[in-house]
């Protein structure tokens, strides 16, 4: 690591960046649309911008100063912190670029170098990424790591090895062996093999040493933010809800990106603190709930903004989804006492390394729990692990609890593969399904 | 068996007759002799000609055909008469479709799954390859009975012979001494999908006796890479164009039937985990990219090939991702390549023969 790197990080982090956040602060806010439909908006979403822009901000600096990893969004990333990696999420960089209407262009600089169209938006985002530079964060570092685990799905190995075989540089895979039934001791002791072996690998990429003790503050601390995480989401079981899914696909960030750093458990602490004086005041996300409903699948994100009014105008509120949920189901396996076979359970058995009875039977509980009227199932043409198996899945769900579906073809990023007339109409059928 | 072929369905009826169980084994890695050796027969399904439309209810048009197919051939009742199902964890919309035909289908038969490592493999892959063919075996012993060693000993010799066979065969291919064409080269290879070693070790001999060519016949060749050798119709214009496939980079074929010959001074079940991790490099096992292209340029330089088809199935991602830094690399190397981009069972329209004959054109 370079010293002149480390003090300009340094100088970023203590000056540059809480100017930036003062200067951030001081602007006037931007003309907002109309909400004629929607609650007031969550106080605690501007301190959640300026943790991620800070985060971005000080990324344009890590390299040279700090190891830099790129991670899959289901890698055990805590295993990173021990060894200060600083930590770049493409995935969340590529919700993101949706989110900025920047996904077909980005998508679109992959597709030069000969990437199928076809291929995963997101993998087609950091694609193009790499190889234009363009992104609306200003700057991504360039990793001296790849860390991911195939728990979400196959394509971020594909993807990740592109991206190794780009930079020449190392990629550590956590391979989590799908859980087609029970798990086996077998499975777990392949997957505390796999970790153990990661250390002295990590110690030679970063030239820092492994502290037991640093990783069991850094489970304990990831533990207890996936546990906010998931009393934040149960906030919304009240009626009315006091924040929608929408708002939760944004403030997933944190738990997503900065899990195992102490900003996200004080971010949620705030938060939770927020939503739960809402539910005392009664105020919801939504001026009129009478509909709640639930998402299954990653956020289309380009369509943020414009459905969460269109749903809202409807009365129908967004108050569960499998995809936020997963950053609160299964983090509690962690057990700073038992460091690697916790991680080793944690990342297992995620919702996309489960079988589909185990899919099943989680919808149903949280359609119960949630007093769920619909569910809306978003068929990601990107995302197989999450969209085989959905018509099937959707059908089951309501012959068996006589909740209504509609399933909505698009992609999370790609607005290309999108038909808005479709969808349209599609939902315009649900929305009288639902008695509107 | 000799002189006489069964089509696959009266085959694996006869075999049924016989006393022994038949599984449906989705593509693409597992360890067949295992089955054999507890008297199963693996039919493997990776092509159905069926006409897909009971699928479309339960998976996405954006899902390759490999995957649909195979699940319209259960969804049209076509696998009733099978005894079970294995599916080996190739990728994720087969690992999902496992799930939907176990978990959302319900057939009353059992499913079995097979997790096979990814690379970059540490140590631990390799115990734990192992011990998911100790499980396997377990769990096959409970439905059909004794699981004995010494029979998957014989049937790794078995598997031995046939390797032997076929590597034989795509080395005389290579020298341009097979007199068959390429039709018939992969319809004889995939007997291999659903025949048992007794039956399919007499064709592998004959087909060499009776193709074996004293001298070479010299046309210049290609390289086959991507999923299966479909449709045949290509193999019959590259046969009429007299190019020859010298080679393939195909998961349905070379990726894994050129397997090294397994170990047999060491128990059957270290032998078939140590196959695993010698068979040529393939996507679907996490291969790195330039494992991969230095594999291809290797076949190339061996067999003198002019250029590469990458016979590519829409929507595998696997293949695809890999695709552009391949072709890149190949491009720096001066080797030529052709990308189609096709469903498993479509007809050959006449826009893509010609760039077939264009490519060729410019190649020879």
């Amino acid at each position: 690591m370079g010293v002149g790197q480390a003090i300009r990080y340094w100088f970023m982090k203590e000056v540059g960046a809480p100017a930036l956040m003062r200067l951030q602060k001081g602007r006037k806010g931007r003309r907002r649309r109309p909400r004629p439909h929607l609650g007031p908006p969550l106080s605690s979403a501007s301190r959640l911008r300026e943790i991620m822009t800070r985060h971005y901000f000080l990324a344009r600096y890590a390299k040279g100063a700090r190891p830099v990893a790129w991670v899959s969004s289901g890698a055990p990333v805590e295993l990173l912190r021990v060894f200060d990696f600083y930590t770049v999420y493409p995935e969340n960089h590529g919700a993101l670029c949706g989110a900025q209407k920047m996904g077909q262009e980005i998508c679109q600089e992959a597709e030069k170098k000969g990437y199928h169209h076809d291929l995963c938006s997101y993998a087609r985002i950091d694609l193009g990424h790499a190889f234009s530079g363009k992104t609306p964060v200003g700057r991504l570092p360039k990793p001296d790591l790849l860390f991911c685990s195939n728990n979400i799905c196959q394509t971020i190995l594909y993807w990740f090895k592109e991206l190794s075989h780009y930079w020449n540089i190392p990629l550590i895979l956590f391979d989590t062996p799908y859980n087609f039934q029970e798990i086996k001791g077998s499975d777990i002791q392949y997957m505390v093999e796999q970790l153990e072996a990661m250390v002295p690998r990590l110690e030679a990429i970063s030239g820092r040493k492994y502290s037991d003790s640093r990783l069991k503050g850094v489970l304990t601390l990831a533990k207890e933010t996936s546990e906010l995480w998931g009393r934040i989401l149960a906030t919304l079981k009240a009626r009315p809800a006091p924040m929608s899914i929408f708002d939760a696909f944004v403030h997933l960030a944190p738990v997503v990106s900065l899990r195992g750093l102490p900003v996200s458990r004080q971010y949620y602490q705030l938060l939770l603190q927020e939503l739960q004086e809402r539910v005392k005041k009664g105020i919801s996300a939504i001026k009129h709930e009478k509909r709640r409903l639930m998402w299954d699948n990653i956020a289309v994100w380009f369509k943020l903004r414009d459905w969460s009014h269109l749903f809202a105008e409807r009365g129908c509120n967004f108050v569960a989804a499998t995809y936020t949920n997963a950053w609160a189901e299964t983090i509690h396996y962690l057990d700073p006492s038992k460091p690697f076979e916790s991680m080793a359970r944690a990342y297992s058995f995620v919702i996309l390394n489960n079988n589909l009875k185990h899919r099943l039977n989680l919808m149903r509980e949280m359609i119960r729990d949630y007093q769920i009227d619909g569910l809306v199932i978003h068929s990601d043409r990107s995302c197989k692990p999450y969209s085989v198996g959905q018509y099937d899945m959707g059908r089951i769900l309501a012959q068996d609890l006589g909740v209504k579906t509609v399933v909505i073809e698009a992609d999370m990023t790609d607005s290309r593969m999108f038909s808005e007339e479709q969808v349209r109409t599609r939902l315009e059928a649900f929305f009288e399904s639902l008695g509107h | 068996m000799r002189g006489r072929v069964p089509d696959r369905l009266t085959y694996l009826l006869e075999q049924k007759e016989k006393g022994r169980a038949v599984f449906g084994v989705f593509p693409a890695l597992c360890p067949k002799e295992m089955l054999w050796a507890m008297g199963v027969v693996p039919a493997e399904i990776w092509d159905p000609p069926l006409e897909l439309v009971k699928v479309n209810s339960h998976l996405q048009p954006y899902i390759c055909s490999v995957v649909r197919s195979g699940m319209e051939l259960v969804l049209q009742g076509k696998s009733d008469f099978l005894d079970g199902f294995l599916f080996p964890h190739t990728c994720d919309s087969i690992q999902n479709m496992a799930s939907v035909i176990k978990d959302c289908m319900g057939p009353e038969k059992p499913c079995y799954f097979f997790y096979l490592p990814k690379a970059p493999y540490t140590e631990a892959a390799r115990t734990y390859y192992l011990t998911k063919l100790q499980e396997l075996a377990g769990s096959l012993e409970k439905q059909l009975g004794g699981f004995d060693q010494e029979r998957l000993g014989e049937c790794v010799r078995l598997s031995n012979r046939i390797s032997s066979l076929i590597e034989k065969l795509y080395a005389m291919r290579a020298k341009g001494r097979l007199r068959g064409t390429s039709r018939s080269f992969y319809q004889l290879l995939r007997k291999g999908e659903h025949l048992m070693p007794e039956d399919l070790i007499p064709l592998l001999e004959q087909y060499l006796t009776q193709n074996t060519l004293s001298e070479p016949k010299g046309s210049s060749g290609v390289i086959f890479s991507g999923i299966l050798p479909n449709p045949l119709e290509l193999l019959d214009v590259l046969d009429q164009l007299g190019t020859r496939v010298v080679h393939d980079d195909l998961l349905n074929c070379g990726r894994r039937l050129l397997a090294p010959k397994m170990d047999t001074t060491i128990g059957p079940l270290e032998a078939l985990a140590e196959r695993y991790f010698h068979l040529p490099p393939c996507p679907t096992k996490g291969s790195g990219v330039q494992e991969r292209l230095d594999f291809l340029l290797d076949l190339v330089k061996k067999t003198d090939a002019k250029g590469i088809i990458f016979n590519m199935v829409k929507f595998c991602e696997p293949e695809w991702f890999d695709l552009p830094f391949i072709q890149k690399g190949l491009k720096d190397h001066g080797v030529p390549t052709l990308v189609l981009d096709m469903e498993i069972n479509q007809d050959l329209s006449a826009q893509m023969i010609t760039r077939v004959e264009a490519f060729l054109e410019l190649i020879s």
